[in-house]
């Protein structure tokens, strides 16, 4: 093929302007990749906050509702679960396990989540994986708190550090539990899910920080030291009357229906059982736009690049009249012409795509353990994804067509121009 | 009117039979010739007032513009019932073809240059192969018939030569691989009037040594006498009148 050797050539001749169009389409490929494969993460991270869970009880209100402030601890419950529906739930026959949830108090902006010991064993997230402490141990005491990676960070917490919950959710609260303070026992790895923003303790601190607070204000003399707290707890005093929420792990997922029924018509109090992968599709639906915008953008500047080499193309071909010409008097047809042309596009797009995917892949190799410790995103460094390689196969498809359009016109002039040299 | 029969033991290198061309349909012919035989080895000049249609004609005689009508025969090819790929062939098998000026392609070596007919023709790169030994060493002996022999000359990018060595250039690039037929359309008008003639006395040593047979367009009248025909492109064409 002497015209390709002769394209190179000329591009060689032309490197500084090759290159630059070259870097325009690698870093827009780079972009238009990297925003799919965030993309295509940020989805999958947001419907597998929860994994392993197969459903969500709690008092009756809507399913999003429920979803917000059970998963995202956004918002407040209308209503508790009391802890006698709790118990008959944890006892239904189908049920493996259960997670029950208190939701209320907060430590400085952060939530505090009362649980038990089930939450480290079965919370599942991102498709199947577990908790994983970063340090530490998971609350043994009655004030023992566990961190979620993101409260540490901010905050600056290191184990055996003392810290004090706050009644209620506002940022800054009034009404400190400065009496009691907890001390962090354990600081979670990252997850990438709100767990990261959450304060862990037992259920029975929760009902811990409260007593002497029956009344919504300290009552002085009346409120019990923490030592005396201690004591009530080994009690079983400490047992709350009521919980925000229950996440139930089942023996068999063919029962997930016939459970989600006889949660919903409990007949004691009024109960919501949701699906969880279904309500988090459902949200994601709502706020998944912003994802496709982004991945639009991103194929728009996919576009300029490629406007840029079609500008290119154009304007060189004028300069290149004269070199048409000769070529054709040594022989060539028009269709070499069209090939010359062709030829440097696809190669610019060729190399500028695979380019990008290497840049793409450099970035994740470099910053991947950032951006997994920053957002717990674990982004893959995998071969490129069918959605990727589609996208990548139109990025190259339009750069033929570019490259067709700007030959075409070559093949055009050299037809009128014959052996004419203009200049 | 009889036919006169043909006596000529050789056809003719170049024949034209009722040619009519027009750049386009809706226009009127840019060229009319009604007949013009040119012998094998002939040497001609072709001089017309500019727009006269000389550079049309090499065009048609070089198979880059399609016949419109009438009959053009070179080395017994039919340029008019060719399809344009087969005259592309055919151009780049048999035929050398000199610009007025701008000759080089500037990202290509000197040899790179000189050699470029080879690329599209296999016929030529065998010829040049049998004469030379390989391309490069025959674009050197073509190079030093031209007076171009500097090896130094030869490293330089070719943007750097002056115009009468880029024009020779042009000439070594035309007869590599030994085509038949040799056109020049104004060669030497970017050269000063005491190289023209060197110029021309070049090309005609390389065109007798091989046997070419060289249409040469000039309007330069002084060299008029050292071509064996002249043809005034005036007189030919009947669409100027
Ligand atoms: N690509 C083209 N399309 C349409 N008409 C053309 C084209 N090229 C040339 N012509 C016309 O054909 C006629 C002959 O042009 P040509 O270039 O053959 O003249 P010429 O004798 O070579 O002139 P010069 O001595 O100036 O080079 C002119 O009237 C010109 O306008
Ligand atoms: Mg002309």
């Amino acid at each position: 093929m002497p015209i390709l050797i002769l394209a190179w050539k000329s591009l060689l001749n032309r490197r500084f302007t090759a290159l630059l169009t070259l870097l325009s389409i690698a870093f827009s490929v780079t972009l238009l990749i990297g925003v799919e494969r965030l993309r295509g993460e940020v989805r999958e991270g947001f419907t597998n906050t929860v994994s392993g869970t197969d459903l969500i009880v709690g008092a009756r209100s809507g399913p999003i509702n429920l979803l917000l402030y059970a998963v995202f601890r956004i918002g407040n419950a209308t209503n508790n679960i009391s802890w006698e529906s709790y118990q008959a739930i944890a006892n239904l026959p189908k049920v493996a396990w259960t997670i029950p949830l208190a939701l209320g108090d907060s430590h400085r902006g952060f939530r505090v989540l009362g649980t038990t010991a089930t939450y480290f064993a079965h919370f599942r997230y991102s498709r199947d994986r577990g908790l994983a402490l970063a340090q530490g141990e998971p609350f043994a005491d009655l004030y023992d708190a566990v961190l979620g990676s993101e409260v540490a960070r901010t905050l600056g917490y290191r184990l055996g550090d003392p810290i004090v919950i706050a009644h209620g959710t506002g940022d800054v609260s009034f009404a400190r539990h400065t009496d009691k303070p907890f001390r962090v026992a354990g600081i979670l790895a990252p997850t990438g899910t709100p767990v990261d923003r959450t304060v862990h303790v037992s259920l029975a601190a929760i009902e811990a920080i409260h007593v002497g607070w029956e009344s919504g204000a300290a009552a002085p003399g009346r409120s019990p030291d923490a030592a005396q707290t201690r004591e009530l707890a080994a009690t079983g005093a400490l047992t709350p009357k009521a919980i925000t929420a229950v996440l139930v792990g089942l023996k068999s997922r063919i029962a997930t229906f016939q459970v989600q029924r006889a949660v919903n018509d409990y007949p004691e109090e009024p109960l919501l059982a949701i699906l969880p992968g279904v309500a988090l599709a459902d949200l994601w639906r709502l706020i998944g736009i912003g994802e496709r915008a982004l991945l639009a953008v991103s194929a728009a500047v996919v576009v300029v690049g490629l406007f840029g080499m079609l500008t290119a193309l154009l304007t060189s071909l004028n300069e290149r009249r004269r070199e048409m010409a000769i070529l054709r008097s040594v022989g060539a047809r028009p269709a070499h012409v069209l090939a010359l042309i062709l030829g440097e596009a696809v190669f610019l797009t060729l190399v500028g795509a695979l380019l990008g995917v290497a840049l793409l892949y450099g970035v994740l190799l470099l910053g991947g353990p950032l951006i997994t410790d920053r957002l717990g995103l674990v982004i893959g460094i995998g071969p490129p994804s069918p959605a990727e390689g589609l996208l990548l196969a139109a990025v190259v498809a339009a750069g033929v067509l570019v490259g067709l359009i700007a030959g075409y016109r070559a093949y055009r002039l050299s037809l009128s121009d014959g052996l004419l040299i203009r200049v | 009117m009889t036919a006169v029969p043909v006596t000529s033991p050789a056809p003719a290198a170049i024949a034209i039979r009722d040619l009519r061309f027009r750049w386009r349909a809706d226009l009127p012919p840019v060229l009319v010739i009604d007949a013009l035989d040119i012998q094998p080895g002939e040497r001609i000049f072709i001089e017309g007032p500019s727009g006269s249609g000389k550079t049309t004609l090499l065009g048609l005689l070089s198979g880059v513009l399609p016949v419109s009508d009438g009959a053009l025969t070179v080395l017994d090819q039919p340029l008019n019932r060719l399809s344009a790929v087969e005259r592309d062939h055919f151009r780049a098998d048999h035929v050398g073809y000199v610009f007025q000026m701008f000759n080089l392609i500037p990202y290509l070596s000197m040899l790179d240059n000189v050699t470029l007919p080879c690329r599209f023709s296999r016929r030529r790169r065998a010829r040049a192969l049998a004469r030379g030994g390989s391309l490069n060493a025959e674009a050197v002996r073509l190079l030093a018939h031209l007076d171009l022999d500097d090896p130094g000359l030869r490293a330089r990018p070719v943007t750097e030569l002056s115009v009468g060595q880029q024009q020779r250039v042009a000439a070594a690039r035309a007869l590599i691989g030994a085509p038949e037929i040799l056109i020049a359309d104004e060669p030497t008008s970017a050269l000063d009037a005491d190289r023209r003639a060197g110029f021309v006395e070049l090309l005609f040593r390389e065109c007798r040594e091989a046997g070419l047979t060289l249409v040469f367009v000039s309007h330069d009248a002084s060299l008029e006498g050292l071509f064996d025909r002249t043809l005034r492109l005036a007189e030919l064409n009947r669409a100027a009148a």
